[in-house]
């Protein structure tokens, strides 16, 4: 009697024990940590529609996770939210490596419009340097007025580039771009009108 | 036989209802319809335009999705109620709600920017038509193309779509456009101002009566209306249209603004051919008393660095083909204007510069212009 008693003790101890399934802790903070780094690439802005999936899925494993913890010790099972953290896990590395990628690429293209723009504005001021006077002394001036706005504007797009907002960069520098295009017909059509010149006197 | 009828039909009955228990907890067809909302939501951009509303949606779906995988291994009795379903019923009705509210937003979002973009356009080239016209383009200094560049901005982000940050340069650029009207008030707002024009009318009267008293010639210059008159025994025998400073509009107040200056002189020489390089010039004597004298104290104020030079060599001169230096201030008339000008005026004669004659000059009225775009803005 006294040996199935025991017997019995033993084997509920071990279904207890072997019951008591302990919560994928390591797995669960691997996830968050690359949700994180995936954010941290800008996620969010570059593959947004992605990134709140992903933050779906990590909300999912959170809730499997505490749903879990709430039942009694036997019947815990943590295999759906291992699943949950392990997608979640690969899920954040391959969103992040395609926002960088994204961004990278968005980077580029900022880059690009803003040498373009450069140039527009450089070739513009060579112009102006030829720029005739004529009649149209005040028009002229004006437009070396201009000139050295959009040189000023370039900085601005220098800075949306440090502040990492490329689509903002992208848009002032081709903005830049035509409006030096602008003034360049401008002074072609005043070329044209006039011709050169001998430079003129203080006043 | 009786006994073996009942026990078939017993385990036919169960069979059956086991088969029927053996249901999917969620009709795929729902799934499918709440991933077609998902993709709607896509469509309108939705993860980047509305971002939070995204996120609560697929936030719920994930964690209907991940119940729904777990339930795929129970068994449900065909007579159970299905919570997963309910719940997820519930998602594709807020989630059909989420896709037309948004919808209709983008719709008024777009018409709304569109308008707006549309409008700042066609003020700004209509303000800019104007600025031209009273060669106030210098005056706004960079703040011309900065405006520019933001309406350019919201053009672009319209057309990307990008309302949000499309309205967001519009509003830059009605403040950028505020900005201009009111720098041009700050700094033109004499050109609308009665009792200076009346100031400037007495001016330019008592010039004429000098040259009907001392039957001789004199020359007003009003800057707004761009007119050199000639009054001999102070009647005007000719008038003819002028180019000023590429800051003309401005009362001078130093070497280098450009602006032309105001007040009565004298044509101090008459500088022919080969002595001036612009035709033919008279000479004025800027800066006389009073210049210095407003010079001096606004040094003394501070509005004027000290290093600043108050400059001279206005002339009345025609024109010649050539390179602008940096600085200009003078009266410019067309060559064959000069020629009969510089033949009719002797050393000596008055000069009276004015900012204008009338009320209704170009520059007043562009002002009250911008202000009423001011207005619609």
């Amino acid at each position: 009697m006294a040996r199935r008693v025991a017997l019995v003790s033993i084997t509920l101890t071990l279904a207890l024990t072997a019951g008591c399934a302990d919560p994928p802790t390591q797995q669960v903070q691997d996830a968050e940590k690359a949700l994180k780094e995936a954010q941290e690439s800008g996620a969010a802005t570059y593959s947004a529609e992605e990134y709140a999936k992903l933050e779906g899925t990590l909300a999912a494993m959170r809730k499997e996770v505490s749903d879990q913890e709430g039942k009694f010790g036997l019947f815990r099972d943590y295999g759906k939210a291992q699943e949950l953290s392990a997608s979640a896990k690969a899920e954040s590395d391959r969103i992040k490596a395609a926002s960088v990628q994204k961004k990278e690429e968005a980077k580029a293209a900022a880059l690009q419009a803003q040498q373009v723009a450069e140039e527009a504005v450089r070739a513009t001021q060579d112009l102006v340097a030829k720029a005739p006077v004529g009649k149209d002394r005040a028009a002229v001036e004006a437009i070396k007025n201009d000139v050295e706005g959009l040189k000023s504007l370039l900085k601005q797009v220098q800075a949306s580039i440090d502040k990492e907002d490329f689509p903002a960069a992208q848009t002032q520098a081709k903005a830049i771009h035509d409006m030096s295009q602008g003034v360049s017909t401008e002074i072609q059509n005043a070329l044209a009108k006039v011709g050169r010149g001998k430079p003129g006197r203080k006043k | 036989m009786g006994a073996v009828y009942i026990s078939r039909t017993v385990a036919a009955l169960l069979c059956t209802a086991g088969l029927v228990g053996c249901v999917q907890a969620v009709p795929p067809d729902l799934i499918a319809a709440v991933e077609a909302i998902d993709q709607d939501l896509i469509a309108l951009h939705a993860p980047e335009t509305a971002p939070e509303e995204y996120r609560q949606f697929v936030r719920q779906w994930a964690l209907l999705k991940a119940r729904t995988q777990l339930d795929d291994d129970v068994i449900r009795w065909p007579w159970e109620s299905g919570d997963l379903e309910n719940d997820i019923r519930w998602l594709y009705v807020m989630g059909e709600r989420t896709v037309s509210q948004l919808h209709d937003r983008q719709v008024s979002q777009q018409r709304a920017t569109q308008d707006k973009v549309t409008r700042l356009e066609s003020q700004l080239h209509s303000i800019a038509a104007r600025i031209e016209a009273i060669d106030g383009r210098i005056l706004l200094g960079e703040k011309g193309v900065q405006t520019d560049l933001f309406v350019k901005q919201a053009r672009s982000y319209l057309d990307q779509k990008d309302y949000p940050r499309a309205m967001q340069a519009a509003e830059k650029a009605d403040h950028a456009l505020k900005a201009q009207a009111s720098l041009l008030s700050q700094e033109l707002g004499r050109y609308a101002d009665d009792n200076r024009i009346i100031y400037w009318q007495i001016l330019a009267k008592q010039t004429i009566e000098w040259s009907r008293t001392h039957q001789a010639t004199a020359i007003v210059v009003s800057k707004a209306e761009r007119e050199l008159s000639l009054y001999k025994n102070g009647r005007k025998v000719l008038s003819y249209p002028v180019r000023l400073g590429f800051n003309g509009m401005l009362e001078k107040q130093f070497q280098g603004d450009g602006a032309t200056p105001e007040g009565r002189y004298h044509v101090t020489d008459r500088r022919g051919q080969g002595q001036t390089q612009f035709y033919r010039a008279l000479a004025l004597d800027y800066p006389n008393a009073e210049d210095r004298r407003r010079f001096q104290l606004a040094k003394r104020s501070g509005k004027i660095a000290l290093s600043r030079g108050i400059g001279g060599q206005i002339e009345i001169h025609g024109a010649d083909n050539e390179r602008l230096a940096l600085t200009l201030g003078c009266v410019m008339l067309d060559n064959p204007n000069m020629a009969v000008l510089y033949e009719s005026v002797p050393v000596g004669t008055p000069v009276t510069i004015v900012g204008a004659l009338s009320k209704q000059n170009a520059v007043a009225s562009a002002l009250t212009q911008f202000d009423r775009g001011k207005e619609e803005i």
